[in-house]
């Protein structure tokens, strides 16, 4: 069984390294920091349905966490200016 | 010599989910560049499957692209049929070679593929000790050699280097330096330095930063998705200062 209660060192370093490695995810710039009782996700992804499946993930990894989904969408705006080099 | 408009996008991460979206935003790209550059990770867990949503989305666009792999989309071992499947649908793709694109009279050249880490000088791994850690250096060390001897068997007008992996740190600022080493190498840097480009283009770094330049002075882009926030960023080339 997950006791991430014994072990509060690592779990951020499980649930990010879980992230990258799970077939659901393979998200490999996803902060995670934990204060606490509480597990916090930032970064960027492009989709919803992403964002989600990274939340379900990581709750699953660091169960009676209590999750905050911070991810952001990535903005892909119209092209803007062009550089001249 | 004319000026010449370069259109650059990293880390696209295309997949079922996303499918569609992306090619909406090239929608007249052809007015404001004349080619398109796609520095790796094109899907998100390298599968071939996801390899096709990549060709669709990037198909039959009015202006020719190229593009390389990223980590991403070697990690189902699929690289090869994605490779194929890109390729079938008419799109250039770089495996540690070159390419000249021809465009209207001016000639591009273009050199690179994926790329690979071990870090920046004086802070980087070297071929020492385990036979792991001597296989990773070698990797990049190998794969900088055959970009040198293909940027200087390119005969094109302008020169660029399209890489996933970054060629400096400048570009990674914003990025935690511990893992700077999995994110690019100097010896990226220096193949290209050796023999000169216009310009250097990268991704893989999302939360890195556009700007840098090589100690050889040739203008490095990360145009990560995350970074640039836009469907793609567009490069002009100064032809003769009017660009
Ligand atoms: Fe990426
Ligand atoms: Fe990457």
């Amino acid at each position: 069984m997950e006791t991430p209660h014994y072990a509060p060192h690592y779990v951020a370093a499980r649930v990010q390294r879980v992230l990258a490695e799970d077939d659901r995810t393979n998200e490999l710039g996803i902060r995670v920091d934990v204060r606490g009782e509480e597990l916090f996700l930032r970064g960027q992804v492009s989709s919803d349905e992403r964002r989600h499946q990274i939340e379900d993930v990581a709750r699953e990894t660091a169960p009676g966490l209590r999750v905050h989904n911070e991810i952001k969408l990535v903005e892909v705006r119209e092209p803007g200016e062009e550089e001249h080099l | 010599m004319r000026d010449l408009r370069i259109a650059a996008v990293a880390d696209i991460h295309l997949g079922e989910d996303v499918r569609g979206h992306y090619r909406k935003k090239l929608e007249g790209i052809e007015q404001r560049a004349e080619v398109l550059l796609v520095g790796g990770d094109l899907t998100r867990h390298g599968t071939v499957q996801e390899g096709r949503v990549v060709a669709e989305e990037l198909r039959d666009l009015p202006i020719p692209v190229v593009a390389v792999l990223g980590n991403h989309d070697y990690h189902s071992d699929a690289n090869k049929e994605i490779i194929e499947v890109l390729r079938d649908a008419g799109i250039t793709v770089l495996d540690d070679d070159s390419t000249v694109v021809p465009l209207d009279g001016l000639r591009l050249g273009v050199a690179g593929g994926k790329g690979f880490g071990g870090g920046f000088a004086g802070k980087c791994a070297s071929e020492f000790g385990e036979p792991e850690t001597k296989a990773f250096v070698r990797h990049t060390r190998e794969i900088a050699e055959r970009w040198r001897l293909a940027l200087k068997g390119l005969e094109a007008d302008h020169k660029v280097v399209l890489s996933h992996y970054s060629p400096v740190k400048d570009t990674l600022t914003g990025e935690p330096p511990e893992i700077y080493p999995f994110l690019g190498s100097y010896l990226l840097a220096e193949a290209a330095d050796a023999e000169g480009a216009d310009l250097f283009v990268h991704g893989h770094a999302h939360a890195g930063t556009e700007k840098g330049m090589t100690p050889g002075g040739i203008r490095v882009r990360n145009v990560a998705l995350p970074v640039i926030e836009h469907a793609y960023v567009v490069y002009c080339l100064n032809g003769d200062g009017d660009c």
